[in-house]
């Protein structure tokens, strides 16, 4: 009797067993798998990776199940991952400025050493440089000092961000002095002279560091001291969150890509900052776009300095190590980031690194800005500095920028509060 | 947590030979059970405990200095501030306006059938989960498509528009508008039914006396919903603690670290930060700061224990 | 009486309106936001009727983006948590109810339950991602389906327990006298007495489990063991215009609780106020 007591948990423990038995069997290194499980983030820049993942499993039978976050959640997404040491992805994709973190943690496998991925001499340096850790220039991370370089992330979305503005309008800026006279020459009622993607952390750093660069400021010198709050630094904050902002929109201590790109689309801004993705996706998307032709693609306009610096968001792919389809992942790689499918993976709206595809006369037609972006990435953009801190340091920055922005600080104490804070961070990480 | 532990388990009280058949067949059934569950809850706090005090690579023992590290965060007292603001700004709201609606119902509508429906229609919000809630919440709130400053634009009560969910001032009203929208029902329920309990007779005898609708209110059915009242308060207080979901879609905690409450700031900390000796130390705090006050007040809670 | 009545009515009116529309717009714009066309969100004025309703949001939501896994997902993990909840809170509110135990055993028992109530999901999570994570269960619906009957335990005992002391002793007993033993009485007798509460309890944590989000959250990878709500929530935003997608996902979110609610709505607040109030 006792003992008919228990049957109904053990019916349920078999069905448990039963239900739950994971879809994917993890085969060994050699085999070759059923599938790869790619983690990607949700929107224009895996769009392209989304619609020619189907040709690879034609070709070869394996399927390609993409795994798709947000924006922010994705580098969480992996660092959690990565510390549950779970196979569940063979590959994923990266922003550049994440590359320091998974570097410094060794959650990469090497792709040249173990895979034998090499440099294709049609990709510009800059473009491996920025998958390679640690980084073989500019100031390297204690943690990171003396170890051999390797590259461990591809680049399949060759971001560089960019300027744009309304051609049809006006001619192209080439300072920012220029950008303000311009701003402030076409505002008018519902229409902005300038748009500042000014949401808290990550947008409004990747908004400002061009300028910032431009003006020749930085966030850290060569030895990582702090130089966010010197006299160029300060002045290059200012120029955005004073002389910018008066042309801006309100509530642009909220505004990110999206309604950046939908101001545009819609005829309401005649010019900002921009990624490729917003330029197909959006801006040049006939469906949804009242300016498509209307607006012309530069690289980064020059500040007092005399030069224009862009700046790298390129997205990688890379082979975690507990993953145990690593030669299947990296053998996709090779296929993804090949001359004949970067062709129909640009055709489907991706944004290629290639020279050849770039400089293409009529693959220019139909994207507009592969002229704008060939020239940027021959420029050798600047990236975000290689710390694995860059997360911490970049919400920092981004949070205070952003009180600056929406006028609850003033810019010298948000730079003051900014540099205090990361010095401290920084001292703590051991730089 | 730290309650479980503290529960004597049932068979260390006495010998076999004691039981009765009946209490024999109880506890065989009773112990394994309880075992089992006892050891799934209690292992993962040990756990905590142990990764409190090491390294957040967990290769080193680092005493108690994730503790100090968490306890000298200035970003703590804010995420506590912020949920004081929360549990300030909801708790009274939702007990004022369910209280007043269930008072309304109570004395204006008759009709039983008309009362099922009500009764119905407010569980409704109950059920929702609260991440399609929140997902309501910015088609609301947000700027460029949310719909309320287009509705107040339009009615000409605004000019501009107003940045709910990206300004200070505004941004935790708006993350606890969700909350009131879908727990003031709750207050309702409750105290509906609380109301029910009243005997007529009490309330005939008052208005005999020529008492107040007010009088009324305060002499004789307060009474009959007190404990129900205290109840809501320890319920809703447990909840403040556990929102997550609606402000992590809505604000994420933002602006700035405004709307962070204590469990954002605690997935913050161990899910963006990755500082997983701090997290646990957290967690160990907050488990151990919730068994406390948990085993303070229990005498206190209006629930049938038989 | 009967005077003060009229100017409470004429009161309650308004009052009813207001709440009435506070309730129903922000269900209404959800739907309507999730029947419009991706070329809809792009005009400068928002529309408070779809101009060309569409389902393809719903098209978009399960079948382009492979919700449909998730929501696959999610009634598979429900469903098993119902089950092992139910059996778990029979195990362990039979004895109680039905058997004499100490009462100091049985209050103990009721008191820890009440106790779980209390505790905050995001203080319990941070030493289950590190349990899952040594059992290598990350992204495993079983961990899911695990940690969701432990945190629905504390309401299956409660509301079991309630239904369970409800049915008088003398049936099982008179069950006895005809010889049954205790299972054949616990299964001819008293189960199907008990069903109707079983049911309701059932549906509650169905939908509870159904909301739940922080644990998914944290705990899965991939649509191996990925439910609706963190899909749902992936849908939320602000780098691309998906607000009618996201609008969909919400609904479709919201429409099972309703439809369960249906038929669990007299036991939803005894269910959420641990027995203290009762249906009506």
């Amino acid at each position: 009797m006792r003992r008919a007591q228990w049957a109904p948990a053990l019916v349920v423990a078999a069905l448990l067993i039963s239900a739950c038995q994971p879809s994917t069997t993890g085969g060994g290194g050699a085999q070759k798998p059923a599938k790869l499980t790619i983690a990607a983030v949700q929107g224009n820049e895996d769009a392209a990776l989304k619609a020619v993942a189907p040709l690879y499993e034609q070709k070869t039978g394996i399927k390609i199940e993409i795994v798709e976050f947000p924006y922010d959640q994705l580098f969480e997404k992996l660092v959690t991952t990565f510390k549950a040491n779970s196979p569940t992805y063979d590959l994923v994709m990266m922003d550049d400025p994440w590359m320091p973190k998974f570097g410094t943690d060794e959650s990469l496998q090497p792709l040249d050493s173990t895979y034998g991925i090499k440099r294709d001499s049609d990709i510009p340096d800059v473009v491996y440089d920025v998958g390679t850790w640690p980084p073989p220039r500019g100031p390297v991370p204690p943690k990171a000092k003396g170890k051999a370089a390797h590259l461990i992330g591809v680049t399949i979305v060759g971001n560089v961000e960019m300027f744009m503005y309304r051609s049809d309008m006006g001619p192209a800026p080439k300072t920012w002095d220029e950008v303000k006279a311009n701003a402030d020459k076409n505002k008018k009622a519902n229409f902005w002279g300038y748009v500042v993607r000014g949401k808290a952390t990550n947008p409004i750093v990747a908004d400002f560091l061009p300028i910032l660069w431009s003006f020749g400021g930085d966030v850290f010198d060569s030895n990582w001291n702090v130089t966010i709050d010197n006299a160029a630094s300060l002045k290059a904050v200012k120029f955005l969150v004073q002389d910018l902002k008066a042309a801006a929109p309100p509530g642009s201590e909220s505004i990110d890509a999206a309604d950046r790109s939908r101001l545009m689309a819609i005829g309401q801004a005649y010019q900002s900052t921009v990624w490729p993705g917003e330029i197909t996706e959006i801006v040049e998307n006939s469906t949804v776009s009242q300016v498509k032709g209307k607006v012309s693609y530069i690289p980064m306009p020059a500040g007092p300095s005399g030069k224009g610096i862009g700046m790298m968001g390129n997205w990688l792919l890379g082979v975690p190590k507990a993953s145990s389809n690593g030669q299947a992942a990296a053998d996709f790689i090779t296929w993804l980031t090949s001359s004949d499918t970067q062709k129909t993976y640009v055709d489907k709206g991706g944004i290629p690194a290639r020279k050849s595809i770039l400089n293409d006369a009529s693959l220019n037609q139909k994207n507009p800005y592969f002229a704008a972006l060939a020239k940027s990435l021959e420029a050798v953009p600047n990236w975000r500095p290689r710390t694995d801190q860059w997360n911490a340091v970049e919400t920092i920055l981004g949070t205070n920028l952003n009180a600056a922005l929406a006028g609850l600080a003033t810019p010298e104490d948000a730079v003051k509060k900014a540099a205090d804070q990361i010095r401290t961070l920084m001292k703590g990480a051991g730089y | 947590m730290a309650n479980v532990t503290a529960r004597p388990a049932p068979l260390s009280r006495a010998g076999a030979g004691r039981f009765t058949r009946q209490e024999r067949l109880a506890y065989t059934m009773l112990a394994p059970v309880l075992g089992t569950i006892l050891v799934i809850v209690t292992y993962p706090f040990l756990l905590a405990v142990l990764q409190s005090l090491q390294d957040s690579a967990g290769r080193e023992f680092v005493g108690p200095s994730n503790y100090v590290n968490a306890l000298a965060n200035p970003l703590l007292y804010e995420a506590l501030g912020a949920t004081g603001t929360y549990a300030a700004l909801v708790m009274p709201t939702e007990i004022l306006l369910g209280l007043g609606l269930a008072l309304l119902v109570h004395r204006t509508v008759r009709s039983s059938s008309v009362r099922a429906l009500l009764f119905v229609l407010a569980t409704i919000p109950l059920v929702l989960p609260p991440i399609a809630v929140g997902v309501i919440a910015r088609l609301i709130y947000a700027p460029g498509y949310g719909v309320l400053n287009y509705l107040l634009i339009g009615a000409g009560i605004v000019r501009d528009e107003i940045n709910w969910l990206g300004q200070p001032a505004t941004a935790m009203p708006a993350v606890a508008s969700v909350d009131v929208w879908q727990w003031t029902p709750f207050v309702y329920l409750v105290l509906f039914s609380g109301l029910l309990t009243v005997p007529r007779e009490e309330i005939e005898a008052a208005q005999v006396d020529g008492a107040s609708g007010w009088q009324q209110f305060w002499h004789i059915e307060l009474n009959y919903l007190r404990p129900l009242l205290l109840l809501i308060v320890f319920f809703r207080l447990a909840d403040v603690l556990r929102v997550f979901d609606h402000v992590f879609v809505l604000t994420g905690g933002g602006p700035g670290n405004t709307t962070q409450l204590l469990s954002l700031y605690l997935y913050r900390i161990e899910f963006k930060y990755f500082d997983s000796g701090q997290a646990a130390a957290l967690a160990v705090l907050v488990l151990v700061g919730v068994s406390i006050a948990y085993s303070l007040v229990t005498r206190a809670l209006p629930v049938e224990r038989r | 009486m009967r005077p003060r009545r009229s100017w409470r009515a004429v009161l309650a009116i308004p009052v009813f309106a207001v709440i009435a529309i506070l309730y129903a717009f922000p269900l209404y714009w959800l739907l309507v936001t999730s029947l419009k066309s991706k070329a809809e969100l792009y005009q400068t004025t928002l529309t408070l009727f779809p101009e060309a309703p569409t389902f393809q949001p719903y098209v978009s939501v399960l079948v382009e983006r492979g919700l449909w896994v998730l929501l696959r997902n999610s009634v598979v993990v429900c469903g098993l948590s119902v089950l092992v909840a139910l059996v778990l809170g029979l195990l362990i509110t039979y004895p109680i109810t039905r058997l004499e135990v100490s009462p100091r055993v049985r209050v103990g028992i009721l008191n820890w339950a009440l106790s779980l109530r209390f505790l905050p999901p995001i203080a319990v999570v941070v030493p289950y991602f590190g349990v899952v994570r040594t059992l290598g269960l990350y992204d495993q619906p079983q961990a899911l389906v695990l940690i969701y009957s432990l945190l629905n335990l504390p309401f299956t005992i409660w509301m079991l327990k309630g239904f369970l002391s409800e049915i008088p002793r003398e049936i099982e007993e008179a069950a006895f006298t005809d010889g049954a033993g205790r299972w054949t009485a616990f299964r001819l007798v008293l189960l199907p007495l008990a069903w109707p509460g079983l049911f309701a309890a059932a549906v509650i944590v169905f939908t509870f489990t159904w909301s739940e989000f922080l644990f998914a959250l944290i705990l899965t990878s991939t649509p191996n063991a990925q439910t609706f709500p963190v899909g749902v929530q992936g849908l939320v935003t602000q780098f691309e215009v998906i607000w009618n997608d996201m609008a969909a996902a919400g609904t479709i979110a919201l429409a099972l609780p309703l439809v369960l609610m249906v038929l669990a709505r007299r036991y939803v607040v005894a269910g959420l106020t641990f027995g203290v109030v009762r249906e009506k």
